[in-house]
C-alpha cells in the first residue's frame, strides 16, 4: 500500500531561503502512511487470512437460517446463517487487521514522535496526519475485506455499499482502539492480546450462530453493535440504518480522542522552565 | 543588571528520584557559549537523567531550566524510525525544523561517513551508523546548545575522530557542548569535567585549560 503520489511532501523551490523545504503536514501524512502499511505481517494476513476466514467461518456455519434481530425496527429477520456469518467474519478479521496494524506502528513510532515534537513538529499536525493516515489505511482493510467477501456471497450494490460502510466502520474502530493502546500500553503482547480479544469477543456475540444470545440488548454497548446493524440490515433487511452506523463512529471517534489525548500528553516537553 | 552575556544553558537546583531512589539531589550546571563540557560520573549516577530533565523528555520533581538558544539532544539509545530511510529521517526532521535546504544534513552525513546508506532503512542499519544518524539528527538545526549523551557508541576509530573534528568545528563556532562521557584519556578535550556525584554536580577545570572560564 504505497502513499500515492499526491501525498508526497513536495520539495518547496530551492533557493528561496525562510520558506521550508518540507511541509510539516504532507511530511508527517506521507511518513505515517508508510510505517503504517509496512507490517508485512498484516499485509499477509489481510491477502491470505482474509478468504480463507471467509471460506472457513461458512463451512461452519452450513445453511441454517438463523434469526437476527434488527433493533431499529424492532423485528427479527430469518436470515441465512451463512451471510451473517460472512459479516461477522469480515468484521473480526478486520478488527483484529486494523488493530494490529496501527497499534504496533504507532507504539513503535511513540518515541521518535516525541523526538519530532521537540526538534519543533507541531503537535497537532504530528497527531492530524497520524489520523488521517489511520483513515487511509483503516478504508484500504476495509475496502479489501468487503472485496473479498463478494468471493462467497453477491449481496447487491447498496447491501455490498452498506458491509462496506459497516466494516469501514470497524476498521476506524479498532484502528483507533489500536492508536489507543499504541500509546498507552508498554509492551507488544499486552496490545495484541487485548485487541484480539477485544475483537473476537465483540464481533462474535452478535452473532447468532455463535451466540444463541445474540439479539439480547446487552450487546448493544458493544462497538461492532453499530456497524453490525447498519450491515444487516442494509443487505439482509432492505433497511439502511445510519443511526446505528454512527454508533460505531462514535465508538471510533471515542477511542480517537483518547488516545490522541494521551498521544498529546505523551509527547509534550517536561522541561521545567518558569 | 550585570552586563554578563546570558549563559546557553543554565540548569538550577535539579531533583529528580525514581520512587524512592533520589538520583539528582540538587543538581546545578551552567554552560557559556563556546565551552565544552565533560559530565562524569559512575554507572547509575545519573548522568543519562540530567541530560533528559534538561532536555525535557524526562519530568524532574523540581528544579529550573533556562536555555539561551536552540538545543540539539542526542539521547544515549538511538531514537529513530526502524521503517523509514536515513533520508526520510532527514526530510522528517527537515520539516520540523523549518529548515529551507538540507545542506548541513549533506555535509553531517558526509562528514560522519555514511553517504551510501542514505536510502537505507533505519532497521537496516548497523548500531554504528544508526548511532551517526541519531546524531546527525541532534545537529541537522545547528543548534546553539548541544547535549550529547555518549554520543559515539559503536564508533569505529575513523568516525570518532571525525566525530572530534565536528566538535572542534563547533566549539569554534561558539556553540555550548555537553557530552557524557566514561573514557578517561579524552578529557583534557574538554574546558570542564563537571563530576556527578551524590545526585550533585561538582566542576573542575581540566588540566590544560585551567585558564578557561569554569562556569558551572
Amino acid at each position: 500500500m504505497p502513499a500515492s503520489e499526491a501525498l508526497r511532501g513536495a520539495p518547496g523551490t530551492p533557493g528561496a531561503p525562510g520558506t521550508p523545504l518540507y511541509g510539516q503536514f504532507p511530511t508527517a501524512l506521507r511518513f505515517s502512511v508508510r510505517e503504517q502499511s509496512r507490517n508485512r505481517l498484516a499485509a499477509l494476513l489481510l491477502v491470505l487470512f482474509v478468504p480463507l476466514w471467509y471460506l472457513l467461518m461458512t463451512s461452519i456455519a452450513g445453511d441454517k437460517d438463523l434469526e437476527f434481530k434488527l433493533y431499529s425496527t424492532g423485528e427479527l429477520l430469518s436470515v441465512d446463517g451463512k451471510h451473517v456469518t460472512l459479516i461477522t467474519a469480515g468484521m473480526n478479521s478486520l478488527t483484529m487487521i486494523s488493530g494490529f496494524v496501527v497499534f504496533d506502528a504507532v507504539r513503535k513510532a511513540l518515541n521518535f514522535d516525541k523526538r519530532l515534537a521537540f526538534a519543533g513538529f507541531r503537535q497537532s499536525t504530528l497527531i492530524g496526519a497520524k489520523m488521517l493516515a489511520i483513515g487511509i489505511v483503516a478504508g484500504t482493510i476495509a475496502l479489501y475485506t468487503a472485496l473479498a467477501l463478494l468471493i462467497y456471497w453477491r449481496p447487491g450494490l447498496t447491501g455490498w455499499a452498506t458491509i462496506l460502510a459497516g466494516f469501514v466502520t470497524m476498521t476506524l474502530t479498532y484502528g483507533s482502539l489500536g492508536l489507543l493502546l499504541g500509546v498507552l500500553v508498554k509492551n507488544d503482547l499486552e496490545g495484541f492480546f487485548l485487541i484480539i480479544m477485544g475483537g473476537l469477543t465483540d464481533t462474535f456475540l452478535q452473532n447468532p450462530l455463535g451466540n444463541p444470545a445474540a439479539n439480547k440488548p446487552a450487546l448493544q454497548y458493544f462497538p461492532s453493535f453499530g456497524p453490525m446493524q447498519f450491515s444487516v440490515g442494509g443487505s439482509l433487511g432492505d433497511t439502511v440504518m445510519w443511526r446505528y452506523l454512527g454508533f460505531g463512529l462514535l465508538w471510533a471517534a471515542s477511542f480517537a480522542v483518547i488516545g490522541l489525548i494521551v498521544f498529546h500528553l505523551r509527547t509534550r516537553s517536561r522541561r521545567p522552565t518558569r | 543588571m550585570t552586563t554578563r552575556p546570558q549563559p546557553a544553558l543554565a540548569a538550577r537546583d535539579i531533583h529528580k528520584a525514581y520512587g524512592k531512589h533520589q538520583v539528582l539531589r540538587g543538581a546545578d550546571l551552567t554552560v557559556e557559549p563556546g565551552q565544552l563540557v565533560a559530565v562524569v560520573g559512575e554507572n547509575g549516577s545519573g548522568k543519562s537523567t540530567l541530560l533528559k530533565a534538561i532536555a525535557g523528555t524526562l519530568s524532574v520533581d523540581s528544579g529550573e531550566v533556562r536555555l539561551g538558544g536552540e538545543l540539539g539532544y542526542c539521547p544515549q539509545d538511538p531514537v529513530l524510525n526502524l521503517n523509514l530511510t536515513v533520508d526520510q529521517h532527514l526530510q522528517y526532521f527537515a520539516a520540523a525544523h523549518k529548515l529551507d535546504s538540507l545542506d548541513r544534513a549533506g555535509e553531517l552525513v558526509s562528514l560522519l561517513g555514511y553517504e551510501k546508506y542514505r536510502g537505507t532503512a533505519a532497521g537496516e542499519l548497523s548500531g554504528g551508523t544508526r548511532q551517526k544518524l541519531n546524531l546527525t539528527l541532534a545537529l541537522l538545526h545547528d543548534p546553539d546548545v548541544l547535549l550529547l549523551d555518549e554520543p559515539y557508541q559503536g564508533f569505529d576509530w575513523e568516525t570518532y575522530l571525525r566525530f572530534w573534528d565536528l566538535v572542534d568545528q563547533l566549539h569554534e563556532r561558539d556553540k555550548a557542548v555537553v557530552v557524557i562521557t566514561h573514557l578517561v584519556f579524552e578529557q583534557e578535550r574538554f574546558d570542564v569535567l563537571a563530576d556527578l556525584v551524590e545526585g550533585r554536580l561538582t566542576p573542575r577545570a581540566t588540566a590544560v585549560k585551567e585558564h578557561s572560564n569554569a562556569g558551572v
